[in-house]
C-alpha cells in the first residue's frame, strides 16, 4: 500500500475545500446527512464510490473544479486499501475528515505545522484613543528610583498594531456601506448587541459583533465570520461562518433566541459576509485607565540576599580537621562548631546503600548489590563511590530525578479544573524530561528547551522534536477550558505558565503581581504584564475537542518525522475496528434519540463522543501506526499588552513592553527583537548572570537528598521565603553547579560523596536539644519514601516490576474526552453488562452487550501496571490511589516539596488495597521458588524489603507469626482457607513487611 | 468514663507536661503509645481542660473561596443605596484619590429573622429561620487577600510556617471519646489551598493530624451508603487472622523503635498508632458512615435526595454522625466560593447547596439536645468587596467579613461587631482570625495562653503571641 506523505496544510486546505462544497449543497449541511448526500453518487449502488463516481461527485463542488489533480489526490489518500474503490469506511473516513474541519468540534485550529497565525483575542483589548497617558512618566528622577517599566502611549502603538494586523484594510464602497447600515447595522443593534457587545450586561460565548475586529476575532467557537483575500478582492464564505450557522440554527443553537430571523434577513446577512463582510465599525475606543502609580523601589529591592550574584567563598576553617571530606563538609562544620554540635557518627554501609539506591534510582538495592558492598574490600569512600557512579549511570535515575521536576513541572495528563479533558500526548513530555535526567542535559539548556524549545536551532529532525516537546511544559498546566471569553483564556493560560516558570524555575511568585504590584517583592504589576505579554504572543497548543463544555481547543504540534524517541503506541487492526463500529454505533444512537425532554442533551452527547473518537482516530495512519503529535507551543501573534487594572479584562491600561524583571535588569540581558520574546525569556532564566536559576536548582537537589532545603521554601526564594540556612554554602554549590557546565549528576555525586550524606540517621541529645530541626545537618535523618517509590519497593520485592518503559500512557489510549466519563463508563458499562446478561437469558443471544460496549470509547482499566510509578497515568482530580494514598502533590500546582503524612488511610490501603495483597501473594510465590527453607525465606524476604537480614528477635517474630497464623487463618465465613494454609501465612507475612514503618522509610 | 481512666488520663497530661518542659515532647507520648495499656488511654485519652467547657465538640462549616458577607450576613442598606455609584478613598471615610471601582448592591434581598430580628438575605432562607440561634461575627479580619494564605491562617493561624490545624489543637487539648475513630476527620477537604496543611499537626505528635475523608462515594444523590473510605475491609482475612498479622507487624514496629532507644523517632509512633486506629476503624467507620439507620424524614431534611444539596447534605448528616459517635472536631468543606465573575448566579448556587443542608444540622444537633456543647462555626478565609469586579463579581476583602457561630456556649440570636457601612472594614466588635482561635479554644475549656507545645525549644501555641477572647459573645 502506498502511503501518502502530503504536507498537512495542503490536506487540510482540501478538507476545506471538500467541507465548504458540501456545505454548499443546496439542503442545509447536517452532518449525518453527508452519508447520504455522497451516496447518491453511488450509481451502480454498490455501495462504493469507484474513481469515475467520485469524479462526478467532485464536479459538483466548484471549488474542486478545474482542480482534477486535487480530485486524485483526496481519492488516492482516502482509498486507504488502494482498490480503486472508495468502500464505506473508507466514505465514512472521508466524511468524518471533512466533518472535522465542518463541525464546530472540528473547527478548532488544526493540527500540525499550520502556520497560519491565529488573531491575538488580546488585540481586541489593547487600548486605540489617542488620549495621552498621564504626564507624571517625565517626572525628574528621584534620588530614589521608583519602578518605572517604560510603558507606549496608545498612540504609538496603533501604528505598530496596524502594521501587525493581518486582516487587509478594507475600502468600503457607497454601495456596501449603504448595505450595511441599512440591512445588517440594525439587526445587529437590535437583535445581537444585547449579548454580544461591549455593552452586554453578560457577555454570551465571548462573542461580541459591535466592530469588526471583534467579528473577525469572533467568540468561544472561532471566528464569527470567514474571510479571506484573493488578488485584493476580499470575499466571505457565508456558508462556513458560524453566524450564518447560527442565523440558520445549523450547529449552533438558534440565534437570536428570541426567535429566528425572516429567511429574507437571513438571505441579507448572507449576501454581507459573501462580500467580505464590509463592516466600518472600528469599534468604541476602549477607555485607558492610569496606571496605578507604584511604590515600589527597586533599588532597595535589589539588596534581597537571592537578586545578587552568587559570591565564591572559600570553604572556612574548621576546628575538627579530620572529619570533613569535602568543601560541603566544612561549611556544614564551620557552623555547627559555632552552635556547639557535633556531627553523629557515619551510617553502616547496609543504611548508606540503601539511602543511596533509593535516592538516586528510587529502587531498592538487590540482594547481589548488597552483598558486594557489604563484602567490598575497599575502603568506604572508594567502594561507596563506585556504588555512586554505577547508579547515576543507570536508567533508573533518570525516572527518579525527572520525577522531581514533574513535580515542579506540575505535570499532569488532563487540564484539571471544571472541564477535566484528557491530555493524550501529555506522556511525551514526560519521557523527554526522564531522557533529559539520564542523559544529564546540562540543566540550563534543559530549561530553555522547555520555554522556547520550538525556536531554538536544531541539528536534525530527533533534536528538533525534542526541543519541541520540551515546550509541553508550558502547554500542560491545568487550564480552565470552559472559558468562554477567549481573552480571558488567553490571559489565564499566561498567568499559569508565567506562574509555573517563575516559581519553578526562580523561585519567585511573579503570579502574585497579576492584579497589583506585589505585596511583598520588589516586583511592580507592569513586570507581571511585560513577563505575561511574552507568553500572551505564544500560541499554546494543549489538543482537545470542542464541545459543550470544551470552549478552547488549540490543537497540537505534529513533530518531524523520523524520530526515534518519542513512538506512540500502534493501533491493531482489531482497536481501529472498533473505533469505527463505534463510530456507527454512535451514528445510530443518535438516530434513536426521538425528540423527548432530554434528546437535546443526549444529542449533543453523541456528537461530542463522536468528535472525540474520530480525534482518536486521526491520531494515527491508516495502517495504525501512530501520528507523532504532542503538546507545545509555538509564536503567535506577537503582541505587547496592556496591562489590566486589577488584573480585570475590561480595564486595560497602558501598554507594556514585553520584558522581564527589573529587580533582575542587567546590562548584558538579550533584548527582544522579533518574535514573542520566548527566546530571550528562555536566556535570560537559563543563564549564569541570573543569580536566582543555579541556586533555585541546587537547593533542589540538596533538599531531594536531605529532606530539607537549604532555604526551606524551595519555590519561594523571595522576601516571604526563608533565608538560607547556609549562604555561603549555596553559592558555592551554585557555583560549581554552572561550572561544571550544569551537570545534574555532577551536582548530586558532590552531595552524596559528602561526609555530611554518609552521616547516620540516630538522633544525639544534645543535637535535639539545640537543633531539633536539624538546620545544621548534624545528623542525617530518616526520611518518607515518596509514594512511587513506596509502590516501586513493592513491585520489587514481589519481583512483577518491569523495568521496561511502558510505550505512552494509559491516557494516550484513552485518547480525547473528559475524564467524567471514566466514571460514566464503569457506569454504565456495569448497567449494561446486566442488562445484556438479562437478556442473554431471555434470548440466548448477547449482542446487545458486544455493541453498546463499543459505544463508550474508553478502555477497560488496565490490569495492576507492573511498570514503575513514575509511567502511572497523573490524571488531575483522579490519581491513582498508590500515589494519592502517599502525599503526592497536587498536579495542578508547582511542588517543590511533597508533605509527609501519617494517617490511617495509608494503614488500611497496605492492609486491604488490592494492589498490596496481591503484590504480598506474588512475594510469597517467589519465596516458595527460590527455597524451601523456612529461615532462609525469611533472611531473604527481610533482604528484599528492608534491604537487611532480620534480627534475632525479629526472626523470632517471624516464625511465630508463620505457626500461629496458619493455625487461625479462616475466611470471614469461619471456613479454613483452603489453598494451602502456609502459602497464605507466608503472603500475610510478606504483607507485614510492607507494612512496617521500616519499609516505607530511607534511612 | 471510670476513675481509673480518668487517673490514667490526667496523669498523661501531667507526664507530658512535665516531659514538655524539658525538651523532647513528643518522646513522653512516644513512651506512653508503646505500652499495651496507653493504647487505649494514651495522648489521645479524653481529658479535662483547664476550666469547664462549654463545647465539648466542634463542627467547622468551612466555605471555601471568600463567601461575601454583604450578600448573606452583613446588611448595608447603604450599599443598596448606592448601587453603581464611582466609590473613592472618601467613600470608605478615608483620605486621598484612590478609586475603588462602582459599588454594587447586594445581590439578595435582607430581611429581619426570628425574634431577635436578625437581618439575613434572602441566599439563607433556611438558615435564617435559626437566626435565634446564631452569634454572626460581623467584624471579622484577616492578613491577607489571598487564597492559600488565608486559608491556612485560618486554619493554623500562620501561613508562614507550618504548625498545627486548629483542630489538631483542639484534639492534643482534649483527647478524644471514641478511640475507634479519628479525633479529628476533614471531609472533603481541598488539595490546594495549602493542601494537608490545614488539617496537619505539624510539630504536634502525629496522632493528632486530621484524618481527610475523601471519594467520590461522598457526592451525589445516589451515591452508596457505606464503602466511602477506600480500603476500609480486607477482602480475605478474619478479624481474628488480621490481629494476628497486625499484632506482627507492631512487633517489628517495637523492635525498630528499641534500636533507636530513648532516641525513637516520632515517625514510627505515628505509623503505630496509625495502624491500631485504622485497624479500629474498620469496624467503626462502616458503621458511622451508614445512613442506612436515617429516616428517610432525616435523610431528606438533609437534602439528600435533591442534585444541588445531595453532597454537602451527606456531608452534614456525616459529620452529625461522627459527632455524636464521639469525634473531637469535624470539618465540613464547601468550596468555590470565589466569585470573581457570575457572582448572581454563583451565590445562589453556592448557598443553594449549603443552606438547607446546614438548617437541618441545626435542627438535628437541637433535637439531639447536642448543640448545647457543640460548637458550630460558620465561613470562609475572608469575605468579598463592596465595589463591583467587572459586572457581575466581587474582589477579595480581608478588612471585614462575616463568620458565624452557634451552640457550645456562644450568645445567641446576637449580631457582634460590624463593618462600614458598605461592608469593606471591620471597624467596631473587631474580631481577628487569631481572636477567633482564642474564643473557641475558651469554649472548649482553654486558656489560648496556656495550651501550649514546647517544639525547638519554645512554647508553642495556636494564637503564637496575638488573640483575645470575645468575651460579649459568650453565653
Amino acid at each position: 500500500m502506498q502511503k501518502f506523505h502530503y504536507p498537512l496544510a495542503i490536506i487540510l486546505g482540501l478538507f476545506c475545500l471538500l467541507e465548504s462544497a458540501m456545505a454548499a449543497e443546496p439542503s442545509p449541511a447536517k452532518p449525518p446527512q453527508d452519508a447520504a448526500r455522497i451516496r447518491q453518487f453511488d450509481r451502480n449502488q454498490d455501495r462504493q464510490l469507484s474513481f469515475e463516481e467520485f469524479e462526478e461527485f467532485a464536479s459538483r463542488i466548484p471549488r474542486l473544479k478545474g482542480r482534477p489533480e486535487a480530485v486524485a489526490f483526496l481519492f488516492e489518500l482516502h482509498d486507504a486499501d488502494g482498490s480503486g474503490q472508495l468502500d464505506r469506511k473508507e466514505l465514512q473516513e472521508l466524511r468524518s475528515s471533512a466533518q472535522q474541519s465542518a463541525s464546530p468540534a472540528g473547527r478548532s485550529r488544526s493540527f500540525g505545522p499550520d502556520t497560519s497565525v491565529r488573531r491575538n483575542p488580546l488585540r481586541l483589548t489593547i487600548p486605540k484613543n489617542k488620549k495621552q497617558g498621564k504626564t507624571n512618566q517625565q517626572k525628574p528622577k528621584s534620588t530614589k528610583q521608583k519602578a518605572k517599566q517604560p510603558t507606549i502611549k496608545a498612540a504609538e502603538v496603533e501604528a505598530e498594531r496596524m502594521s501587525q494586523a493581518e486582516q487587509p484594510p478594507v475600502k468600503l464602497t457607497e454601495q456596501q456601506l449603504a448595505f450595511f447600515e441599512s440591512k445588517i447595522r440594525p439587526v445587529l443593534a437590535d437583535r445581537c448587541y444585547g449579548c454580544h457587545s461591549s455593552e452586554a450586561k453578560q457577555l454570551r460565548a465571548g462573542l461580541m459583533l459591535d466592530s469588526r475586529d471583534a467579528i473577525l476575532l469572533g467568540g468561544s467557537s472561532g471566528p464569527a465570520v470567514v474571510v479571506s483575500s484573493e488578488d485584493g478582492v476580499v470575499h466571505g464564505d457565508a456558508e462556513a461562518s458560524p453566524l450564518i450557522q447560527a442565523l440558520r440554527g445549523d450547529y449552533y443553537d438558534q440565534m437570536p433566541p428570541s426567535g429566528k430571523l425572516s429567511s429574507q434577513t437571513i438571505a441579507d446577512f448572507e449576501r454581507w459576509v459573501a462580500m467580505g463582510a464590509p463592516d466600518p465599525r472600528e469599534g468604541e475606543p476602549v477607555p485607558v485607565e492610569e496606571t496605578p502609580e507604584s511604590t515600589i523601589d527597586i533599588e532597595a529591592g535589589k539588596q534581597h540576599w537571592a537578586f545578587q550574584l552568587p559570591e565564591g567563598v572559600k570553604p572556612p576553617s574548621v576546628a575538627d580537621k579530620s572529619w570533613p571530606s569535602t568543601d560541603i563538609d566544612r561549611f556544614l562544620l564551620a557552623k555547627m562548631e559555632v552552635a556547639g554540635l557535633k556531627p553523629v557518627g557515619d551510617a553502616s554501609r547496609g543504611a548508606l546503600l540503601r539511602r543511596v539506591s533509593f535516592d538516586l534510582t528510587g529502587l531498592p538495592p538487590s540482594v547481589e548489590e548488597i552483598e558486594a558492598f557489604l563484602s567490598d574490600p575497599d575502603s568506604t569512600p572508594i567502594a561507596f563511590e563506585k556504588v555512586v557512579d554505577r547508579l547515576l549511570d543507570s536508567p533508573a535515575f533518570g525516572e527518579r530525578w525527572g520525577r522531581h521536576w514533574l513535580d515542579v513541572a506540575r505535570y499532569g495528563e488532563s487540564s484539571g479544573r471544571e472541564a477535566n479533558i484528557f491530555y493524550p500526548f501529555a506522556w511525551r513530555y514526560r519521557d523527554y524530561v526522564i531522557d533529559a535526567f539520564n542523559a544529564d542535559k546540562p540543566f540550563d539548556e534543559f530549561l530553555r528547551e522547555q520555554i522556547a524549545g520550538d525556536l531554538l536551532p536544531a541539528s536534525n529532525n530527533t533534536e528538533k522534536a525534542e526541543q519541541t516537546i520540551a515546550t509541553g511544559f508550558l502547554a500542560l498546566g491545568a487550564k480552565s477550558h470552559s472559558e468562554r471569553d477567549p481573552r480571558q483564556y488567553v490571559l489565564d493560560v499566561a498567568d499559569e505558565q508565567l506562574d509555573a516558570v517563575s516559581r519553578g524555575m526562580l523561585g519567585l511568585t511573579v503570579a502574585c503581581a497579576r492584579c497589583h504590584d506585589h505585596k511583598f517583592d520588589p516586583i511592580p504589576q507592569t513586570d507581571y504584564y511585560a513577563l505575561a505579554g511574552i507568553l500572551a504572543s505564544t500560541e499554546t497548543l494543549s489538543g482537545g475537542v470542542r464541545g459543550r463544555q470544551v470552549r478552547q481547543a488549540n490543537g497540537l504540534v505534529e513533530l518531524p518525522e523520523s524520530v526515534e524517541a518519542a513512538t506512540g503506541e500502534p493501533l491493531s487492526p482489531k482497536e481501529i475496528d472498533q473505533l469505527y463500529d463505534q463510530l456507527d454505533n454512535l451514528d445510530q444512537a443518535i438516530q434513536r434519540v426521538g425528540n423527548g425532554p432530554d434528546a437535546r442533551r443526549m444529542r449533543i452527547g453523541i456528537e461530542m463522543r463522536q468528535a472525540n473518537v474520530r480525534q482518536k482516530i486521526s491520531y494515527y495512519h491508516e495502517d495504525g501506526s501512530p501520528r507523532d503529535f504532542a503538546m507545545g507551543v509555538r509564536d503567535g501573534d506577537v503582541l505587547d499588552i496592556p496591562l489590566f487594572v486589577r488584573g480585570e479584562l475590561k480595564r486595560p491600561s497602558d501598554v507594556v513592553p514585553r520584558g522581564f524583571l527589573q529587580v533582575l535588569q542587567q546590562s548584558s540581558d538579550p533584548e527582544i527583537s522579533t518574535g514573542s520574546g520566548r527566546r530571550e525569556l528562555a536566556e535570560w532564566i537559563a543563564s549564569e548572570r541570573n543569580p536566582l536559576t543555579a541556586r533555585v536548582m541546587a537547593n533542589r537537589v540538596w533538599l531531594h537528598l536531605f529532606g530539607r532545603g537549604l532555604v526551606t521554601t524551595p519555590d519561594n526564594f523571595g522576601a516571604t521565603g526563608e533565608p538560607p540556612s547556609h549562604p555561603e554554602l549555596l553559592d558555592h554549590l551554585a557555583i560549581e553547579f554552572v561550572e561544571s557546565g550544569w551537570s545534574v549528576k555532577e551536582l548530586v555525586r558532590q552531595i552524596v560523596l559528602s561526609r555530611a550524606y554518609q552521616l547516620d540517621s540516630t538522633m544525639s541529645f544534645e543535637g535535639h536539644e539545640i537543633d531539633p530541626d536539624n538546620e545544621f545537618v548534624w545528623r542525617h535523618p530518616a526520611r518518607r519514601l515518596e509514594a512511587e517509590a513506596i509502590r516501586d519497593a513493592i513491585l520489587s520485592a514481589s519481583g512483577t516490576i518491569d523495568l521496561q518503559r511502558p510505550v505512552g500512557s494509559f491516557v494516550a489510549k484513552i485518547g480525547d474526552g473528559q475524564v467524567r466519563a471514566l466514571d460514566n463508563a464503569a457506569v454504565q458499562r456495569a448497567k449494561q453488562l446486566q442488562r445484556a446478561k438479562a437478556m442473554a437469558r431471555r434470548t440466548g443471544n448477547n449482542r446487545m452487550q458486544r455493541n453498546r460496549n463499543a459505544m463508550f470509547p474508553v478502555p477497560e482499566a488496565e490490569p495492576t501496571p507492573t511498570y514503575r510509578a513514575v509511567y502511572l497515568p497523573i490524571i488531575r482530580d483522579r490519581l491513582d490511589e498508590s500515589l494519592a494514598a502517599f502525599d503526592f502533590p497536587d498536579p495542578s500546582l508547582v511542588a517543590g516539596q511533597r508533605e509527609t503524612t501519617t494517617v490511617p488511610s495509608q494503614s488500611l490501603f497496605l492492609m486491604n488495597s488490592e494492589l498490596v495483597i496481591e503484590q504480598a501473594v506474588a512475594m510469597a510465590e517467589r519465596l516458595a521458588e527460590v527455597s524451601s527453607s523456612t529461615s532462609e525465606r525469611i533472611d531473604l524476604a527481610f533482604q528484599w524489603t528492608l534491604s537487611r537480614s532480620p534480627r534475632a528477635d525479629e526472626s523470632r517474630a517471624a516464625r511465630t507469626f508463620l505457626k500461629e497464623f496458619s493455625r487461625i487463618d479462616q475466611d470471614k465465613q469461619g471456613n479454613k482457607n483452603k489453598q494451602g494454609n502456609q502459602t497464605s501465612a507466608w503472603s500475610a507475612f510478606c504483607q507485614s513487611l510492607f507494612a512496617t514503618a521500616e519499609f516505607r522509610e530511607i534511612p | 468514663m471510670n476513675d481509673i481512666a480518668q487517673q490514667l488520663a490526667m496523669m498523661s497530661r501531667r507526664e507530658l507536661l512535665k516531659t514538655a518542659s524539658v525538651g523532647f515532647g513528643y518522646l513522653a507520648f512516644a513512651g506512653l503509645s508503646t505500652q499495651a495499656a496507653a493504647r487505649e488511654a494514651g495522648p489521645l485519652a479524653a481529658r479535662a481542660p483547664h476550666f469547664a467547657p462549654r463545647a465539648k465538640r466542634v463542627i467547622f462549616l468551612c466555605m471555601q473561596g471568600g463567601p461575601s458577607h454583604v450578600d448573606t450576613f452583613d446588611y448595608k442598606p447603604k450599599l443598596q443605596a448606592n448601587d453603581g455609584k464611582e466609590a473613592s478613598s472618601t467613600t470608605f471615610g478615608g483620605t486621598g484619590r484612590a478609586r475603588y471601582g462602582k459599588l454594587l448592591g447586594p445581590q439578595a434581598k435582607f430581611r429581619q429573622r426570628g425574634e431577635s430580628g436578625l437581618w439575613i438575605s434572602d441566599l439563607f432562607p433556611e438558615v435564617a429561620k435559626h437566626a435565634d440561634d446564631l452569634c454572626l461575627l460581623r467584624g471579622m479580619h484577616t492578613d491577607v487577600p489571598a487564597h492559600s494564605q488565608a486559608f491556612l491562617q485560618m486554619h493554623t493561624g500562620t501561613s508562614r510556617f507550618v504548625r498545627p490545624s486548629l483542630g489538631s489543637w483542639a484534639l492534643y487539648g482534649l483527647g478524644t471519646e471514641n478511640a475507634n475513630l479519628p479525633g479529628f476527620i476533614s471531609l472533603n477537604p481541598p488539595s490546594g489551598q495549602g493542601g494537608a496543611q490545614n488539617y496537619g499537626s505539624a510539630f504536634l505528635p502525629a496522632v493528632y493530624q486530621g484524618t481527610p475523608i475523601r471519594g467520590r462515594g461522598m457526592q451525589g444523590a445516589g451515591a452508596a451508603p457505606t464503602s466511602q473510605v477506600p480500603n476500609i475491609a480486607n477482602p480475605q482475612l478474619s478479624e481474628l487472622a488480621q490481629r494476628r498479622q497486625l499484632d506482627f507487624i507492631q512487633e517489628l514496629n517495637q523492635s525498630k523503635r528499641a534500636q533507636e532507644e530513648h532516641l525513637a523517632n516520632s515517625q514510627v509512633d505515628g505509623v503505630i498508632s496509625s495502624y491500631e486506629l485504622a485497624f479500629r476503624m474498620q469496624d467503626t467507620v462502616p458503621e458511622v458512615m451508614n445512613l442506612a439507620g436515617e429516616t428517610s424524614a432525616t435523610q431528606a431534611a438533609y437534602g439528600l435526595e435533591n442534585r444541588e444539596t445531595a453532597t454537602f447534605g451527606r456531608q452534614c448528616l456525616l459529620a452529625r454522625r461522627f459527632l455524636e459517635a464521639g469525634v473531637r472536631f469535624v470539618e465540613v468543606c464547601q468550596t468555590g466560593w470565589d466569585q470573581h465573575r457570575n457572582l448572581k448566579d454563583g451565590l445562589a448556587k453556592q448557598s443553594g447547596a449549603v443552606d438547607q443542608p446546614i438548617a437541618a444540622l441545626l435542627a438535628d444537633l437541637k433535637q439531639r439536645d447536642l448543640l448545647k456543647d457543640t460548637l458550630v462555626i460558620w465561613g470562609g478565609e475572608f469575605g468579598r468587596t463592596p465595589v463591583a469586579q467587572g459586572a457581575d463579581g466581587r474582589g477579595h476583602n480581608n478588612l471585614g467579613y462575616t463568620m458565624w457561630m452557634a451552640g457550645g456556649g456562644v450568645r445567641s440570636g446576637l449580631s457582634y461587631g460590624e463593618t462600614d457601612e458598605y461592608g469593606r472594614e471591620a471597624i467596631d466588635g473587631r474580631v481577628h482570625i487569631h481572636d477567633l482561635h482564642a474564643t473557641i479554644l475558651h469554649l472548649l475549656g482553654f486558656d489560648h495562653k496556656q495550651l501550649t507545645y514546647r517544639y525547638a525549644g519554645r512554647d508553642f501555641r495556636l494564637t503564637d503571641v496575638h488573640g483575645n477572647v470575645v468575651k460579649d459573645i459568650l453565653v
